[in-house]
């Protein structure tokens, strides 16, 4: 939809491209978990601007949601099972009126990736998802400024050994490398003294500890600029770096948008997330409005992570989920929540693709649709008395757009023939369809 | 259930003539291929690399036990000298390498010392990726050494995956080629395909998966990469479980996941799987703080691991069908720091295990001239890389490295 005149940024036009069922799924998908027919139906009728506007306000939770939350909260924290804590994040992803907040929680979460592994805390790691959540759709300038205080990050980049007269660099690296500006944009010497501006910036007692004994405070010389710095200050002077909000708008058009981001996209984005002070409702607002969000050259290009794959794939076919095994399965599949492979997060896209993932993936499909191991999907035999489907044709035509929204023409004559060919209820030969889609190499796209 | 070929057959038939004409003939053709691989591949050389995941110390790996500097470097985490196990009169290995001393002592393992590259990089994600990529190219690397040597050498019609990574989650840079794909294998319980039941409607979605997961003409991108990750998952599927079927280890294996990684890879390599490269890793090197008894349990676990591996390839008279090299994204910091660890440092040595070419290659880095307080290297880890690739495996190696490196003695 996007021309070469276009910036790819500008606002699509919809007023001429019209708003049709398709561009309806795409954006719930990219800014949700999966998408039901209802989510798609409500898109559709809503149009793009009320649609955008709903998933960047906070909207009201249930109550039946506000209860089930906070008894799987409680369960976490009273068990100090991590297992238990990725159940109850799981469950917000899945039914929270917010799912962009959730999304939003996921992306901080992998950009600022602490391992529980490390941290060994439920409950620290449930703060700092609490932080992610409370700065999701927020400023990133006041989330990387409380992160740099958060308890469970302080452990997990050995805040405690960063002292005086033995500066720890770990987190100074990673706060330029990861964190804000990303390879290549700093020196080795920003970092030895970007680190004697954090030392001690230690924890006790579970609670972040200004240890003033332990902290430098002679002159550090960062980014050309010399003075008596403080942690608070390096987060300040790394947010002027041009290189800021470039590398902030790369990841976010790659999360959400694209693998591959032109130059040109990545340079409109980091301007306007400089025009906004790093404010991310405006900038995501911007985003999701635009031409390259919904350019049918963006549209598949993004391998599902295994929260969109098992996750999207549970709420988009109405599913009552098994949270714990459905989590574990994440696990397997490369995304264990609180658990980031390492503190540069997940990389996401083909790495989350192996023979072992797309097995995993295959299995669960098989699992998902003809057995109960990870909840059960809303019966295809109801669907069908529901829609009141006259031939295979119809049904086959309501899951391909359900589940990959795009001409499939070779797959959906396969699926076709198998269905007309197949014995036995209804039901389970419609299984056996949703089945086969979910196995399709291309689901993996969204 | 196992899926093989025979049964996958059977089944077919069973389901009827519609499922074998829906089938690519392709597939037919790969079965086929696949027995006459069994027999072709015998005395086939493989490599198996080990990667020492988080930045390996070697000072404390390798122990210049006979030089005060390193005393001085590292009150508090030294390896004593009465506690090395000595090689000569220089050197010895930490206490717990008693498998890779033996090794060394049989003749069997090469330590190459003094290894890096020029500008060291200390980021743990940047060294990997050089050392993955063997690239120093600032730009981010999409393919790895051993991936662009499998672009160019590997037979995209060959039954069996060129390669595997064992035991990971995801596929190493090192192994990710641009026209190949190669399977990630967490372990081989998990690598079977559920086709959500054996009767014949299961039968025929288990066809139909295979049939449309093979790329499609004009297919690209993502969706190229998929088609043909799903269709080498479902193929690997298959070959694994007939080729580990009847296998009985010859060695006892310790109980750590590393070693299990080595058993099923001696598995497959016993089974006469196709596969020429297999990669592993070991993950946990990164000793900041309270290095000794981590730094210590890695070590015991790596020695074991690799020592029962080749006892195991030894009792299946396959020990000199295979090399193993390890390597490390980094050395440490000469000094320790405070708080009892070391930081990310420079150069360090690494292991190949290699018949009849044992030794030591090369001197030990001096530790009175460093480099910004890290061992310089002097053998470029490409060198080692060539060596492997042409002197072993048969590859050229300047296509895939870039440019023409020093061939080495240790194979």
């Amino acid at each position: 939809m996007t021309s070469a005149l276009e910036s790819p940024l500008s606002p699509c036009d919809f007023n001429s491209h019209g708003w049709t069922r398709r561009d309806a799924a795409h954006l719930v998908r990219r800014t949700a978990f999966g998408a039901s027919h209802k989510d798609i139906r409500q898109a559709l009728d809503d149009g793009p601007e009320a649609t955008i506007k709903r998933l960047l306000d906070t909207q009201a939770e249930s109550a039946d949601f506000m209860a089930r939350d906070a008894a799987l909260h409680r369960v976490a924290l009273d068990s100090a099972d991590i297992g238990d804590l990725r159940a109850w994040w799981a469950n917000r992803m899945l039914y929270s009126a917010n799912p962009l907040a959730e999304k939003m929680a996921l992306f901080w979460h992998g950009h600022f990736a602490t391992s529980n592994a490390k941290v060994r805390s439920v409950r620290q790691m449930e703060a700092q998802n609490a932080l992610f959540r409370r700065h999701a759709l927020g400023s990133f300038r006041e989330l990387l400024s409380d992160v740099a205080r958060d308890v469970a990050m302080l452990v997990w980049l050995d805040g405690n050994a960063n002292r005086r007269r033995q500066p720890n660099e770990n987190f100074a690296r990673e706060l330029f490398e990861l964190f804000s500006l990303g390879v290549g944009n700093y020196s080795e010497r920003d970092i030895k003294e970007a680190a004697r501006a954090f030392s001690g910036w230690h924890v006790r007692k579970g609670e972040f500890w200004y240890n003033s004994l332990q902290h430098d405070t002679g002159d550090k010389t960062v980014f050309g600029e010399t003075d008596n710095f403080d942690g608070g200050d390096i987060v300040e002077l790394s947010l002027k770096q041009d290189a800021a909000p470039r590398y902030l708008a790369k990841k976010l058009l790659q999360f959400f948008v694209t693998p591959s981001p032109p130059d040109d996209a990545v340079a409109e984005l980091a301007a306007c997330i400089r025009k906004n002070d790093f404010a991310m409702r405006p900038v995501l607002q911007t985003l999701f409005s635009s031409a390259i969000f919904f350019a049918s050259g963006s549209r598949h290009t993004i391998i599902k992570s295994p929260a969109d794959f098992v996750l999207g794939t549970q709420r988009t076919l109405e599913a009552r989920v098994n949270l714990r095994e459905s989590v574990r399965l994440m696990a397997q599949l490369g995304q264990s929540l609180f658990e980031p492979p390492t503190v540069e997060g997940w990389k996401g896209g083909r790495t989350w693709i192996n023979s072992a993932t797309m097995l995993g993936r295959a299995n669960f499909a098989a699992e998902l649709t003809m057995g109960n191991r990870f909840g059960q999907i809303a019966d295809p035999a109801e669907v069908a008395a529901q829609f009141g489907w006259h031939d295979s044709h119809d049904a086959v035509h309501y899951y391909v757009e359900l589940l990959l929204s795009r001409d499939a023409p070779l797959a959906r004559d396969a699926i076709e023939k198998y269905l007309a060919q197949a014995t036995g209820p209804l039901g389970r030969r419609l299984r056996g369809v949703v089945h086969l889609l979910l196995t399709l190499p291309e689901f993996n796209l969204v | 259930m196992l899926i093989t070929r025979r049964n996958f057959l059977r089944g077919s038939t069973a389901a009827g003539i519609v499922s074998l004409a829906g089938m690519p003939p392709e597939f037919l053709r790969r079965a086929a291929l696949a027995n006459e691989a069994r027999s072709n591949h015998s005395g086939g050389r493989i490599l198996v690399i080990l990667e020492l995941e988080g930045g390996n110390d070697g000072l404390n790996t390798v122990v210049p036990y006979a030089d005060d500097e390193y005393y001085k470097a590292r009150p508090g985490i030294a390896v004593a000298r009465e506690s090395v196990l000595r090689l000569n009169d220089s050197l010895g290995f930490h206490p717990q390498l008693v498998g890779l001393r033996e090794l060394f002592d049989d003749g069997m393992l090469a330590i190459v010392q003094g290894v890096g590259y020029p500008q060291q990089d200390r980021s743990h994600f940047r060294s990997m990726d050089i050392w993955q990529s063997a690239s120093l190219e600032s730009a981010a690397p999409d393919r790895g050494w051993l991936g662009r040597a499998l672009d160019h050498a590997a037979d995209p019609q060959a039954p069996d995956a060129p390669a595997l990574a064992v035991g990971l989650q995801r596929l190493p840079l090192a192994l990710t080629a641009a026209n190949v794909n190669v399977p990630t294998i967490a372990d081989i319980d998990g690598f079977r395909l559920n086709a959500g039941g054996d009767d014949e409607a299961g039968q025929k979605r288990r066809d139909l998966m295979r049939e449309l997961a093979e790329p499609a003409s004009g297919s690209s991108g993502e969706s190229l990469f998929l088609e043909r990750a799903a269709a080498t998952a479902y193929r690997t599927a298959e070959r694994l479980g007939e080729v580990t079927r009847d296998y009985q280890p010859a060695a006892p294996y310790p109980a750590t996941q590393l070693a299990n990684n080595f058993k099923l890879i001696a598995q497959m390599i016993a089974g006469e799987l196709g596969t020429r490269i297999f990669f592993v890793s070991l993950g946990g090197f990164d000793t900041h703080s309270q290095q000794a008894g981590a730094h210590q349990a890695l070590l015991g676990e790596l020695s074991a691991a690799v020592k029962s591996f080749y006892d195991d390839l030894k009792g299946h008279g396959l020990d000199e069908r295979v090399v193993l090299a390890t390597y490390s994204e980094f050395g440490r910091r000469v000094k320790e720091n405070g708080s009892l660890g070391t930081d990310h440092g420079a150069a360090s040595q690494m292991f190949i295990v290699t018949s009849g070419k044992g030794g030591l290659y090369g001197d030990h880095p001096p530790l009175t001239d460093l480099d910004e307080g890290d061992l310089k290297f002097h053998t470029d880890f490409r060198s080692v890389y060539a060596t492997l690739l042409e002197k072993w495996l048969g590859y050229a190696s300047e296509p895939v490295l870039g440019s023409q490196f020093a061939m080495m003695d240790f194979v």
